[in-house]
């Protein structure tokens, strides 16, 4: 192929083939960090929360009547939930994997202030809890009916046990993870709490936090005077059900409110609408820049061939076949189009360190270059084909025409 | 010559109408796809109250955690405990002054079969109302005798008002929450400062509250705590009144300071006052209060979101593709017409006419390209809309500045990219294109 | 080796019938130098594109060595074209952003050649027409005599079967015209068949053999005495 006359010549015309080079090195650097960007939201979107989802509904009740009971009305409403048919189980607590609010706090191996312990969050259930919401324990024991107490909001005490997920114990002793079981551990500096559990996985409500996987489960019921109920259901029976214990609670007990009933499924599509919206932003953004530097090559092609009719008819005269033209121009094409993802792939780089700078994005994977690199190739030959093929039609004897 | 300069662009434009549809879409697109991430920053780091917002301080306290404090993690917490708010309430140092959360309540509207409904509250001060320039349709907020005499007097929003009294002059009329009545004092007129400065701790971009108690009366009766609340040591002692004297932060505190000399004195009375807390074995961390105005605060809070720059920064080197784009296509058109250009030439036109000419003609092109990129604007704003619904709902609106900047951008990415090609269109020589027989 | 028999060309439009050439036919030996003259009109241009295959014609018959070269493919027209015939074009069609070495290997690259092959018969042709020592250059730096005479040196490259020149002095003033046409006919004497289309009767008068043409037409047919040598091989 002739790439020596195609390069020389190119060169005393640069300006054309440096528009396209640049437009590919941008584009490509536009597009790798959009990718890489669409794949870490895609990776924190779809990290489990360590419950059934698919079958767990929440609903709160917030008492307001002078003679609301709260403890009744609890003890009432979670024996009517359980005893439902199609419900699985059902309890109480004061939030909800990514809900966006909670209770977080530290906990320490050693008593004593000023000792450095995570930070973990907090989610109150009973002896039901590991069943409502589908957990796995996979050491010690489940909560039983007496250790659950009954907590005030302005009681500051913790229970004497909890259960802990698997990343709580591995921050606790990193060095032993598995000796977590049967420890001891303090929060608020000097209150002792024994950990009679580990279950496998549960996320803390805030998908943002790099805590998120550090959970403790305290044995509590809660009167806060409002409260979530979290209602696991049966396969295909959530959809049904949903609406009936509305109605139900709502019916049973008109000193509280029944109000914010939402499926887990649409919990965590709130939770995490700006990411999904972000990618679905991004893809949109790349498919338009593919587009218009798509044009802009045809665009720059077309004027370029228009430019060259004469000498399109010399080669033709000179023995050049329509293939040998339409290879010409895609041989052309391809070496500006290499030159530009060259560039491109440095400019990736670049912003890329600039956005982990600004923004603390993570690291483009690194097969990202190449393919980038390859698509970018081929969706340039594509657009020039085109014009490449009507270069081919011009016909020979326009090299006799002297007008 | 200008109008004659005008008039021949329109021609050339209308001479080849497809790439000159080309050229405006190119340019076009960019504009539509910047302007939209450019609306939606624009309008989070909007000021909203610029009257005001450099009198007007949102006061922090250090009695944080000794244990935490890194030399160079100088962060205050976010919030105050109720004993320095109350302690500064009661000081009154500043020309106003107010404490505030959000609880929600619970309403019991009065008529038949009416159910009952929650309501987001914000209990506050009587120097809320003037403070933030509330606008009232009725009445308006209370005076300081209802803060102290823990009167139940509360302000409505306009649309529990509408909800309740079918919009009427509520004024006077009582109104049922958690079970105690409340007299309405005043009807507030919709207010949607853009972003909720005045409580940023769980949402900026989220609704005022629905309706405005005093702050006494949700400490006197215990009402919920719909913040966040953040607790360094366990109160001491058991039950609410423990709580209420613990170190944990849960209230916002803002004071209006009129002048730079009001403001001094104010951090002078903060910094005596936390030395006053040290000595009697509060605040161990050393001395560290902030008075931040209200853009001041709103960067410390990160009110613009960093999703919302990284998509700036990447839609503006979308704005570099198109422009390159254009360039291209421009250059395109000038030669494609060198036999025009090298005639005008032959003719006596000077190179800079031929400059003039060129660049009112890239102009007006990029006029095209801009209005029709402020249609693409406004239609990439409803997608946004649509995607993150409830979320943003007061945050895509184009308001005149924004329209002239689109506008103005696009002229001037315009007559950037057509700088070059007008240089090389002024180089043909005259009559040099011209086919002599 | 060339042998045309009653070619006729016709452009049809929708409203108009047009006919280029007429029965043509035209017949050339090895080593001829032919001029084909005629008024504006007459169908030269016709004429030249069809011998130079860059147009089909409508009726008749083409032979080149015997082969049947009318109705080729694209990519055997092209071969042809390649490989036996050496253009000579009125303004020299030298591509501009080329040197004249880059300008001479065009039709060498369609033919096949290895690099080392190509670069010797470049040097070749340039040291013929006497610009060997300007390969570099190009063709903006040149004059329009010396353009025409790297357009000559590329026609030659390929040793093709005869040389098509289309008014190859209409763009040089008399004096480069001149020393052209003596690198031609020198050419000619060498071995070369030419066949020339003019319309200038100085230049016509330089080849061995006239064919005029008139309204598409062969009007002619006799030889012209009056010529300083004729090619004998």
């Amino acid at each position: 192929m002739e790439f020596g006359p195609i390069w020389r010549a190119m060169m005393r015309n640069k300006t054309g083939a440096i528009l396209i080079a640049l437009q590919i090195a941008v584009t490509m650097a536009i597009m790798v960090n959009a990718i890489s960007i669409m794949q870490e939201r895609g990776r924190l979107m779809s990290r489990p929360t360590g419950i059934d989802e698919h079958n767990i509904f929440s609903i709160a009740s917030i008492g307001f009547a002078e003679n609301f009971n709260e403890r009744v009305t609890i003890e009432e409403d979670l024996a009517v939930l359980r005893a439902l048919p199609g419900v699985v189980n059902a309890i109480q607590s004061n939030s909800v994997p990514l809900s966006g609010g909670g209770w977080n706090t530290g906990l320490q191996t050693e008593p004593g202030e000023g000792i450095d312990g995570p930070s973990v969050a907090v989610y109150m259930v009973d002896e039901h809890g590991l069943d409502t919401l589908g957990l796995n324990l996979i050491a010690g024991e489940n909560f039983s009916a007496t250790d659950i107490g009954w907590r005030e909001l302005s009681d500051n005490d913790w229970p004497d046990k909890i259960i802990i997920t698997r990343a709580t114990a591995q921050a606790l002793y990193p060095d032993d993870p598995d000796s977590a079981l049967g420890n001891t551990v303090y929060a608020g500096d000097d209150e002792a709490i024994t950990i009679t559990g580990i279950i496998e996985q549960m996320q803390a409500p805030w998908n943002g936090w790099d805590g998120v996987e550090r959970v403790m489960l305290a044995p509590s019921h809660t009167l806060f005077k409002g409260t979530r109920y979290i209602i696991r259901t049966e396969p295909g029976m959530r959809d049904s059900l949903m609406p009936q214990v509305e109605e139900l609670l709502a019916e049973r007990n008109k000193d509280r409110i029944i109000r914010s009933m939402r499926s887990m499924d649409e919990i965590r599509e709130r939770s995490y609408r700006g990411d999904a919206s972000m990618i679905k932003i991004l893809t949109f953004t790349i498919v338009l820049l593919i587009a218009v530097t798509s044009l802009g090559i045809v665009g720059l092609a077309s004027f370029s061939v228009n430019r060259r009719t004469k000498q399109i008819g010399t080669r033709r005269a000179l023995g050049a076949s329509k293939v040998a033209i339409v290879r010409y121009f895609m041989t052309e094409n391809f070496i500006i189009s290499l030159v530009g993802v060259l560039i491109g792939a440095a400019l990736t780089v670049g912003l890329n360190i600039v956005m982990i700078e600004a923004f603390s994005l993570t690291r483009i994977a690194w097969y990202l270059v190449p393919v980038a690199m390859l698509m970018l190739l081929l969706v340039g030959q594509a657009a020039v084909f085109g014009p490449a093929k009507r270069a081919s039609s011009v016909p020979p004897a326009v090299a006799t025409r002297t007008v | 010559m200008f109008s004659y300069y005008l008039k021949l662009g329109w021609l050339s434009i209308r001479r080849n109408p497809f790439l000159s549809a080309l050229m405006i879409a190119a340019i076009a697109v960019g504009i539509g796809a910047s302007m939209t991430i450019i609306t939606v920053n624009y309008v989070m780091s909007g000021n909203p109250i610029p009257q005001k917002s450099d009198q007007l301080f949102y006061v922090q306290l250090d009695g944080w955690d000794p244990n935490k404090y890194d030399e160079d993690d100088f962060e205050a917490p976010d919030q105050v405990t109720y004993l320095d708010a109350m302690a500064l309430m009661k000081a009154d140092k500043a020309y106003r002054q107010v404490a505030s959360n959000r609880s929600g309540l619970v309403l019991e509207p009065q008529g038949e079969g009416e159910r009952p409904f929650s309501v987001s509250t914000r209990n506050t001060w009587a120097d809320f109302f003037p403070m933030f320039e509330l606008p009232f349709i009725y009445g308006s907020g209370w005076d300081d005798s209802a803060d102290d005499n823990l009167e139940k007097v509360v302000v409505l929003g306009k649309e529990i008002n509408e909800r309740v009294f079918g919009g009427e002059n509520s004024v006077g009329r009582s109104v049922r929450l958690n079970g105690m009545d409340f007299q309405i004092v005043g009807v507030m007129d919709e207010y949607l400062p853009v972003p909720r400065f005045y409580d940023v701790t769980t949402g900026a971009f989220d609704e005022p509250a629905d309706i405005f108690i005093p702050f006494n009366i949700a400490v006197e009766y215990e009402f919920s705590r719909n913040g966040n609340t953040s607790c360094w040591k366990k109160p001491d002692g058991e039950g609410y009144e423990a709580f209420l004297n613990s170190e944990c932060v849960w209230i916002q505190f803002w004071a209006e300071l009129r002048s730079d000399e009001e403001k001094q004195d104010y951090m002078a009375f903060l910094n005596a006052y936390a030395e006053q807390q040290k000595e009697l074995g509060r605040f161990p961390r050393p001395i560290n209060n902030q008075l931040s105005d209200v853009m001041e605060w709103m960067e410390n809070q990160e009110v613009v979101e960093d999703d919302a720059r990284v998509m700036l920064g990447l839609s503006l080197l979308f704005l570099v593709v198109c422009l390159l784009n254009t360039v291209g296509l421009l250059l395109a058109k000038f030669l494609g017409k060198s036999a025009d250009i090298s005639l005008r030439r032959a003719l006596g036109a000077s190179r800079s006419n031929l400059f003039i000419q060129h660049m009112i003609e890239s102009g007006l092109i990029g006029l095209g390209g801009g209005i029709f990129g402020l249609v693409l604007t406004w239609l990439g704003l409803r997608g946004i809309e649509m995607l993150f619904g409830d979320f943003i709902e007061n945050l895509v609106g184009l308001d005149w500045v924004m329209v002239l900047t689109a506008i103005g951008l696009a002229i001037v990415s315009a007559l950037l990219a057509g700088l070059y090609p007008t240089w090389r269109a002024c180089r043909i020589a005259p009559a040099s294109q011209l086919k002599i027989q | 080796m060339l042998s045309m028999q009653n070619i006729s060309m016709v452009y049809r439009t929708d409203l108009v019938e047009t006919h280029a050439l007429r029965e043509f036919s035209l017949e050339v030996a090895e080593g001829d130098f032919v001029s084909v003259t005629g008024p504006s009109g007459s169908g030269k241009t016709t004429f030249l594109n069809i011998a130079g295959l860059l147009e089909q014609f409508t009726d008749g018959r083409y032979e080149l060595d015997g082969r049947d070269v009318s109705g080729l493919s694209d990519a055997d027209s092209s071969a042809v074209r390649n490989e036996k015939i050496g253009f000579i074009f009125q303004s020299f069609n030298l591509i501009p952003d080329l040197n004249l070495f880059d300008n001479v290997d065009v039709p060498l690259r369609y033919r096949g050649f290895s690099a080392t092959e190509r670069k010797r018969r470049i040097e070749k042709v340039l040291d013929t027409v006497g610009l060997a020592s300007r390969m570099k250059h190009l063709p903006s730096q040149l004059s329009g005599g010396q353009q025409q005479r790297v357009a000559i040196a590329r026609a030659l490259a390929g040793e093709p079967r005869f040389l098509l020149a289309d008014e190859p002095t209409g763009n040089l003033d008399s004096h480069m015209a001149m020393s052209v046409m003596e690198l031609i006919s020198e050419i000619n004497r060498n071995g070369t068949t030419i066949i020339m289309v003019t319309h200038d009767p100085v230049l016509a008068e330089m080849a061995s053999r006239n064919v005029h043409i008139l309204d598409g037409r062969v009007s002619n047919g006799h030889e012209q005495p009056q010529l300083a040598e004729v090619a004998t091989g």
